[in-house]
């Protein structure tokens, strides 16, 4: 609960607007508590009118036109739609101050979270399951906002309404109110009771309902092994536990379902009913009117909602304050590697030397080192390649450079420079990094193509998409650079993509040049295209290319095998063809490869 | 769209509407008489509710205004009574057709289960599992109102404002004219503010996606939006789509800020009504208090049905379009079928015969097998070997008719694999896979797959036999250990000596198998080729081969490339032809192995 305290700024920064929300609310309470008094008032002086003789033998024509019932009514009538009309204004005002403002918060709070996932480092999301921290920036955004909408209106709503409603009723008569009131309390305990239970319930179905889910998934995953054992029959019978199960916990929740609405009845009927008894009692003894048991049965029926919604908010908030915990872990993270004291802010251009000095690094929560003691250095123009097995440590290696990770022990040097006195925007400006994953954003392929640009031109993103090889795909589309991509839009196929994402780091124009197994999609034909490009702007471009394939580094400068974090074999394609190590083992099998490929 | 097209149209829509009733209707069929019962008791709890504010009346005018205590205490435990009743009935008849619901939902939820896993291989190449998921899951979850309470309350509520019509009219229809006369306003409003929320929902739905799919999007390429230095950027573009979102919810809050306050001045003005025209009755003496105080309640208690049914009706059109879906999937041809003349118990031997068979996953693509012809004698080892893509699994997937064949025949023992029951065709195989090989559930689940003829004696012996038992008794149940995500816990080694395990205990007839590419270590791939020449011994085997080993004992064999079988013979034989490519493959894919 002390966490939701931490979000009232928000209330802050809306004072003036949830000040007004509330003084609508109360107000619009006053007015329609005005309506039942009204009621009372119009039978008690109908009541009045007939014990003192009006005549009942005139039609009701008459008595609605006659002088003093009919401006009676008339007046009372009047009022009372002034009333309904006055609350249902300020009911609008209150909504459209109140909820609005909750949205506003939540738009807040979504922009606040959403800036932190930008400014959170690589080594969170590595540490972190992609789906838990979806989870913070969607659902649990939503149950705060809980707190601030539906949660604060009713809070409000249950005691200003119970609070005027319950005053004018002690007012009228302090012993019929105990006794209509009597049942409430245990109204708002069983909606505290059911609300908690439904919670808790829906939480174990919606568990079974992901394993009824993953049963399906499942069998229909291995549906050949199934067929091959032909043990459909299993799997079905297997299901339909699972499914059981499911239906069971469903109906323990609709027992509880099916008791809320006929036990909230219930006990407002009750209220009705000790009213009516007490009250009848009392009309006898002439203490209170029967217009006073008419108001009295409104107002019991006025604090249904707001005495049940209590103990529903109740457990509204508790929910609420469970996320925010959540949230709050989150925006606790340390904020990415950024700038520090020691950095030389007057740098703003590199040439791309690149020097490792005994690096080493180990990825967060992981005992073992992913690289061991690297050292090299590619001169300003120069190409380097890296290979090896998968697992050995190229990936983490080249994301050391652009500073997605810090290396644990040793430095990197940039320009002669260790690379921590560079600001680190500069160094990302001035670095093109094509991932193992292409990752492209689902919007036009243009958008895409000058995603690491500041002003976009036509010719710009024309020119790199013709340098990665990728323009005659598409201009094939019908829109061409306003393809959409993704969900709402088409798919590229795998090479496309990568060609698309080489397109990207490109139209930087960067001083280094990061390819990490950039052209495995990609046949062997366009992929020579691209690397001709290459070659001739390798001059003033530091280019490091991972890859599996001896034609994407064999015109590499320097090439570098890994195996199990450490450099084991260094050289350019001849020298280490005559080593015949590793990388020649290497060559020979895609020779053979392609051979049979031909036959 | 013409008139008379848009009136076909729709005449057609009721008619799918009432087809579809008419097949859900099944599910309910076994609860028909339960059925009956819940309507029974929903007529007595809608006329017990509109019955209260009636006693309310007879007490304040037969007793209170007449100063009859006695008589008071007695209407008013009459009261109580129908209160506790109508309460009582009332769950009742929530929880049974809640029950009966469920009971439907379980059946048609199995029945799609099983319809699918019954369904040709094809099909699960074409439908992704996401999709066959939904179908057993969402789109039978949203057939849970309709089933369930869905068409009793909307009964119930028809009733209720039946009965509560009933007893104004009775007491006094003049009044109940007056009253009733902001009934069409009701109406009205309910039905301009339902058209124009559809339309909010649908955007407030449509931009709840943005938000969620931006953050998702953003969350997996985040790595990307740093590298870039576009954090800015996308900053305001996520401030955008929040902005929508945000706006989105604004306009629907609008939309209900004008309709909720609309219905309590509407119910209101109806009070009003009553307490105008009513008061001046009740002066001329054709009306009493009691009706008066019965009328301002039945005002508010009318309100309320009006309101839940136009909620149901769109309930239920939703339900409609999801169980469109579902009979869709109920009504796929399954492609591969049983024979009518099955044979009878028969006793395989296990030679198999490829006779010029051809087949393509699809229409449209090329084929994969080409012209294939080949025969596996009874008890001997059939050693397969190619290029990634050359068409070897598909040996394996239509020899077990996962797939029937274009052209051409397959027979086992001479007889076409056709004429087998399905049953009795895949119980004559053993399969060992690469992958998706194991289940969530215990060891001993994954090996006997609940097959009731294999006792556990036999898989403890099997066990034993392979000394797969070294591994699986150090953990911590045994046998009974319950593996997690298909068994990720365990070695890739120690998952196939499990494959194996259950091959070996279904003891079949021919054994197919897909050896693993992987490296195992080298303590269990002892265990593994042990097991595997235990398995192999007398028996008819087809295997993928990507061991060394396996390929020098197979009696022979199989060079496919490009889908066809472009060499066979024994190993020896096939390493002799110089530019043949067998050798090629074998300097490619086993030289570097070292034979035991």
């Amino acid at each position: 609960m002390r966490e939701l305290l931490k979000l009232n700024h928000y209330f802050y920064k809306y004072k003036g607007t949830i000040l007004l929300g509330v003084l609508f609310l109360i107000f619009a309470n006053g007015f329609l508590v005005w309506i039942p008094v009204l009621i009372r008032q119009t039978i008690d002086a109908i009541e009045e009118l007939t014990e003192a003789g009006f005549a009942t033998t005139d039609s009701v024509w008459q008595a609605l036109t006659s002088p003093e019932a009919g401006s009676l009514l008339a007046m009372n009538s009047f009022y009372l739609i002034l009333a309904a009309l006055m609350y249902g204004v300020l009911l609008f005002a209150t909504r459209q101050t109140l909820i609005v403002t909750s949205r506003r918060i939540e738009f807040d709070i979504r922009n606040e979270i959403y800036d932190k996932l930008q400014r959170l480092p690589q080594s969170y999301f590595a540490r972190n399951n992609t789906g838990d921290i979806y989870v913070r920036a969607t659902e649990d955004i939503v149950r705060v906002r809980e707190y601030f909408g539906p949660a604060f209106m009713y809070m409000t709503q249950t005691i200003a309404r119970s609070g005027i409603i319950i005053t004018i009723m002690l007012l009228v008569n302090p012993k019929l109110t105990m006794w209509a009131l009597l049942p409430l309390p245990f109204l708002s305990l069983f909606a505290y009771w059911v609300s908690g239970f439904i919670h808790v319930r829906s939480n174990e179905i919606q568990e079974q309902y992901a394993n009824v889910a993953g049963r399906a998934q499942e069998a229909f995953s291995s549906i050949r092994l199934i067929k091959a054992y032909a043990r459909e029959d299993y799997e079905s019978d297997r299901f339909k536990n699972e499914s059981q199960v499911y239906k069971t916990k469903k109906l323990r929740l609709d027992i509880v379902e099916s008791l809320f609405h006929p036990l909230l009845s219930l006990m407002i009927g009750l209220s009705v009913v000790l009213v009516l008894w007490q009250g009848g009692l009392m009309v006898i003894e002439g203490i209170v009117t029967i217009g006073n048991i008419a108001e009295f049965i409104i107002h019991v029926t006025y604090l249904t909602w707001p005495v049940a919604s209590l103990g529903y908010t109740i457990n509204l908030i508790q929910r609420s304050a469970a996320s925010q915990i959540r949230i709050a872990k989150m925006m606790a993270e340390a904020d990415e590697i950024s700038d520090s004291d020691t950095t030389n802010f007057k740098i703003d251009k590199l040439k791309g030397e690149i020097e490792f000095k005994n690096v080493s690094f180990r990825y967060p929560d992981s005992k073992e080192y992913a690289l061991k003691n690297i050292s090299f250095r590619i001169k300003s123009g120069e190409s380097a390649a890296f290979v090896g097995r998968t697992g050995s440590g190229k990936t983490t290696l080249i994301q050391l450079i652009p500073r997605l990770f810090d290396p644990t022990e040793g430095e990197i040097y940039v320009d002669g420079i260790n690379y921590k006195e560079i600001p680190l925007t500069v160094l990302r400006q001035n670095i093109g990094f094509v991932p193992q994953d292409t990752f492209l954003f689902s919007s036009t392929i243009g958008d895409n193509i000058s995603f690491g640009i500041k002003n976009p031109t036509y010719e710009k993103i024309h020119e790199a998409a013709e340098q990665a090889q990728v323009l005659d795909n598409i201009l094939e589309f019908e829109k061409k650079f306003d393809t959409v991509l993704g969900e709402r839009g088409i798919t590229l196929s795998g090479g496309q993509k990568q060609r698309t994402s080489i397109a990207r780091a490109l139209i930087r124009k960067p001083a280094i040049l990061i390819l990490d197994d950039s052209l495995s999609a990609v046949d062997t034909k366009t992929e020579d295209a691209i690397l001709n490009h290459l070659k001739s702007e390798m001059e003033h471009r530091t280019t490091l290319t991972v890859s599996h394939r001896i034609s994407s580094v064999i015109n590499a400068d320097k090439i570098f095998v890994i195996d199990d974090g450490q450099i084991v074999e260094s050289g350019n394609h001849e020298s280490l063809i005559n080593k015949n190590g590793y990388y020649a083992n290497m060559h020979k099998k895609q020779l053979l490869e392609k051979e049979l490929a031909d036959l | 769209m013409t008139a008379s097209d848009k009136n076909k149209k729709s005449n057609n829509n009721k008619a799918v509407d009432s087809r579809l009733i008419r097949r859900l209707y099944v599910y309910l069929e076994p609860y028909k008489w339960y059925l009956v019962g819940a309507l029974f008791i929903t007529l007595i709890v809608s006329f017990a509710g509109p019955l209260r504010p009636y006693l309310i009346q007879v007490a304040v005018d037969d007793y209170i205004a007449k100063d009859d205590g006695a008589g008071l205490r007695l209407i008013i435990y009459l009261y109580v009574g129908v209160l506790f009743l109508e309460s009582l009935l009332m769950i009742a008849t929530t929880y049974l057709t809640r029950w009966i619901g469920q009971g439907a939902l379980f059946s048609l939820r199995n029945a799609v289960f099983n319809k699918i896993q019954s369904l040709h291989v094809q099909f699960f190449d074409r439908n992704p599992i996401g999709k066959l998921i939904t179908r057993t899951t969402n789109d039978i979850e949203a057939l849970s109102d309709l089933l369930s309470s869905g068409v009793v309350n909307i009964i119930g509520d028809i009733l209720r404002i039946f009965f509560i019509m009933g007893f104004m009219f009775y007491m006094s229809w003049e009044l109940s004219l007056v009253a009733l006369s902001t009934l069409p306003l009701l109406f009205y409003a309910t039905f301009v503010f339902k058209a124009k929320v559809r339309v909010a929902f649908l955007s407030v739905r449509d931009r709840i996606a943005q938000v969620n799919s931006f953050v998702q999007e953003h969350i997996n390429g985040m790595s990307i939006v740093q590298l870039f230095g576009r954090e800015k950027e996308e900053m305001e573009r996520f401030r955008e789509v929040n902005e929508n979102h945000a706006s989105a919810h604004i306009k629907t809050i609008f939309l209900f800020a004008i309709f909720w306050p609309t219905v309590e001045v509407l119910s209101s003005l109806a009070m009003t009504l009553v307490i105008w025209y009513g008061g001046a009755s009740t002066l001329s003496g054709t009306l009493t208090f009691g009706i008066l105080l019965a009328f301002i309640q039945y005002v508010r208690l009318f309100f309320l049905p009006v309101r839940d049914l136009s909620d149901k009706f769109n309930t239920l059109q939703s339900a409609l379009a999801s169980s469109e879906r579902i009979f869709s999937v109920l009504d796929t041809e399954n492609r591969v079928k049983e024979s009518e003349n099955p044979v009878q118990n028969p006793l395989v031997k296990g030679t198999i015969t490829f006779e010029n068979v051809w087949f393509r996953y699809n229409e449209t693509e090329d084929y994969v097998l080409k012209d294939v012809s080949f025969e596996v004698p009874a008890g001997t080892t059939c050693a397969v070997v190619g290029a990634t893509g050359a068409g070897k699994t598909t040996l394996i997937n239509l020899v077990t008719r996962f797939y029937d064949i274009e052209r051409g025949t397959i027979r086992l023992d001479g007889i076409d694999i056709k004429d087998y029951s399905l049953f009795d065709l895949r119980s004559a195989f053993g399969l060992v896979l690469q992958d998706n090989a194991l289940f969530s559930g215990t060891i001993m689940d994954n090996i006997t797959l609940g097959n009731p003829k294999i006792d556990r004696q036999k898989v403890l012996e099997a066990g034993h036999l392979v000394e797969a038992d070294r591994f699986i008794n150090k953990l911590p149940a045994k046998y009974d250990y319950v593996l997690q995500e298909r068994g990720s816990s365990l070695s890739m080694g120690q998952r196939q000596l499990i494959c194996f395990l259950r091959a070996m205990v279904y003891d079949p007839e021919i054994l197919i198998l897909d050896e693993a590419t992987s490296n195992v270590d080298s303590e269990t791939e002892e265990l593994v080729s042990n097991a595997m020449n235990m398995l192999l011994k007398d028996r008819t085997s087809i295997i993928i081969a990507h061991r060394l080993a396996t390929i020098q004992h197979a009696d022979n064999i199989l060079v496919m490339h490009k889908g066809e079988i472009r060499e066979s013979g024994s190993h020896n034989e096939l390493l002799g032809r110089s530019e043949g490519i067998y050798r090629k493959l074998y300097e490619l894919q086993y030289k570097d192995q070292i034979v035991a």
